[in-house]
């Protein structure tokens, strides 16, 4: 085509002057069409426009030949050259060169695998496919397919059914039965126009078939396909292993503090993910062991642990019991919160049977401590409804999900006047309960560090449902 | 031919548009030019043309759709329309003839035998 154009060029420029104005003009435009063309040879381009580019330059040439190809004869033969140029240009953008560059033939190069026992048809397929930008493999047996299955990560099997050895429909079978291969689109190549054989290997799992001789542009749809396929279930599985990893940090985050069904409320909302800072009322619930810390000074440290460590345990057992999140633990003292991260109607109630049920354990605590020649144990637990901050609170390098306000320290200074075995709540909380209680022991408490003094209630018993 | 009315040459690539209208022209038949199929679809309607050439592949509304949209409407539904496309497969073809197409021709354009599909398909 260059020859053909360098040519035409000083032809032109040499019979320049015998030329009607016209003719130059149109020489121009050849000029111009052939430099586009090459440009379209170079770079992607659609089909579409590389046959507008060889059609407007045939239509040219052949329009100066009839006008002045009888009186320039050297010009009229290479017009003819750029002709016969421009139609091999155009077979061969047929035939392949360009087929993939039309808009539904582009395709996102993929890595092709193709299984053929015979050397030309996999030389065919090679050269095909590659000049499509794809990488290709080829393999000459099953054995061999599934060696390079099993080292690389092929996107398409393109499978010929006529093999000696294993025959292509053990190596499908083999592909699917493999949880690693099974998502790789196959396609499978038939010899023969045997429909019954391409029904029962896509039943097998083929997701596609071709019979020989096959079309290359029909050969490079269905690698498209084959391609786009493989890359949705490559996102899709991407997308769930994120949801995994995701579900994974959640549950290690919140899964100490939380019960079950807690966590599953937050993974099974979509904004369950954000838990960023917010205000929100909570009630919050502190207990402690009465003079555990002079108790603990008579025990050796593996008794202090290990009472501690059944006592904690039956606690958190029951303050999940009753969807509580368990904020931390402070050696013998319980932290723990009542509507966060997620609120409920009945949140103060929860707490105050929660609080209930802990300290009608602590008799079997007791018991087997006693047993064990341990000391029995008394513990105070206080309640407080107020709106804190609940959100992941620290640095980036340890941040924990937290609570923190005045009614935090509210709590703590009601949970300092709890005697043993008592549960005291304040005034907020009391108001909140739907449930029956026996309360008593109606007191203001002056507690250090607050302007003002709390009004605290007793709780006795609960009294029905 | 000077009677004749004109034919409607759809094409949105601009020096083919130019170079099949001079040779169309240059062969004795009057052409007007529309560059995408809503264009051409009202050209057909106002202008009657005798016969359309249809890029298939045109802005706005493609070939496809105009030619199926032209074969709905009682007025230009015996207007002869061939397709221009690039692809010269055979169900390229068969699919321009399901859109109502009366012929096919295939680029790089080969005009003597564009140039018989018309005189076969133009009104004598």
């Amino acid at each position: 085509m260059r020859g053909a154009v360098t040519d035409l060029r000083a032809l032109a420029s040499a019979s320049g002057e015998d030329m009607p104005p016209s003719a130059l003009e149109d020489l121009q435009r050849i000029f111009s069409l052939a430099i586009t063309l090459e440009e379209q040879l170079a770079a992607p381009s659609t089909h579409h426009d590389l046959m507008n580019t060889i059609s407007a330059m045939r239509g040219y040439a052949e329009m100066l030949q009839e006008d002045i190809g009888a009186q320039q004869p050297a010009l009229n033969d290479s017009l003819t050259r750029l002709l016969k140029a421009t139609e091999n240009a155009s077979v061969g953008a047929a035939s392949g060169i360009a087929a993939q560059r039309a808009p539904a033939m582009a395709a996102e190069p993929g890595f092709i695998l193709a299984v053929d026992d015979l050397a030309e048809n996999r030389e065919l397929v090679a050269r095909y496919l590659s000049r499509s930008g794809h990488l290709v493999v080829t393999a000459a047996s099953g054995a061999e397919a599934l060696r390079a299955l099993a080292e690389s990560d092929v996107d398409v099997v393109l499978l010929d059914l006529m093999m000696p050895d294993m025959d292509g429909r053990e190596v499908l079978r083999r592909i699917k039965a493999n949880p690693d291969w099974r998502a790789t689109p196959v396609i499978v190549i038939s010899g023969s126009q045997d429909m019954d054989g391409i029904i029962a290997c896509i039943e097998a799992g083929a997701d596609d078939y071709l019979f020989k001789p096959f079309n290359p542009v029909l050969l490079q749809a269905r690698i498209k396909a084959g391609i786009e396929r493989k890359r949705w279930h490559d996102r899709e599985e991407q997308y769930r292993q994120q949801l995994e990893r995701n579900e994974k940090f959640i549950r290690a985050t919140f899964g100490r503090y939380l019960s079950d069904e807690i966590v599953t409320d937050i993974l099974e909302r979509p904004e369950g993910l954000e838990l960023g800072g917010d205000l929100r009322e909570v009630t919050i619930m502190m207990s402690d062991i009465r003079g555990f810390t002079s108790l603990s000074e008579h025990l050796g440290p593996a008794e202090v642990v290990a009472m501690l460590n059944r006592y904690l345990g039956a606690m958190t057992d029951i303050i999940m019991a009753h969807n509580g999140t368990i904020d931390e633990f402070i050696g013998d003292a319980i932290l723990a919160v009542f509507g966060a991260p997620q609120r409920r109607d009945d949140d103060a109630d929860r707490a105050v049977r929660c609080a209930l049920a802990m300290q009608a354990a602590m008799q079997g605590i007791n018991a087997d401590n006693a047993a064990a020649g341990l000391p029995a144990l008394a513990t105070g637990i206080a309640l407080n409804t107020g709106a804190v901050i609940a959100g992941n609170i620290g640095s980036e390098r340890r941040s924990k999900y937290g609570f923190v306000g005045h009614p935090m320290n509210v709590t703590s200074r009601i949970e300092d006047h709890c005697r043993g075995g008592e549960i005291l709540i304040s005034d907020s909380t009391a108001v909140k309960l739907s449930g029956r209680y026996t309360l008593s022991d109606r007191r203001e408490l002056e507690a250090r560090g607050l302007d003002q003094t709390v009004l605290v209630h007793r709780i006795e018993e609960y009294r029905d449902g | 031919m000077a009677e004749q009315a004109p034919i409607l040459l759809v094409e949105d690539n601009e020096i083919n548009c130019e170079m099949l209208s001079r040779r169309l022209t240059r062969a004795g038949l009057s052409v007007i030019t529309a560059a995408d199929g809503v264009q051409a679809l009202q050209l057909m309607a106002s202008a009657q043309p005798a016969l359309v050439l249809m890029d298939m592949n045109l802005p706005v509304m493609d070939g496809w759709s105009a030619c199926r949209a032209a074969r709905q409407n009682p007025a230009l539904k015996d207007i002869p329309i061939i397709a221009l496309t690039a692809h010269a497969m055979e169900t390229d073809r068969q699919s321009a003839l399901a859109a109502g197409c009366d012929d096919y021709a295939t680029k790089p354009i080969d005009f003597p035998d564009l140039l018989s599909k018309i005189r076969r398909l133009l009104p004598a």
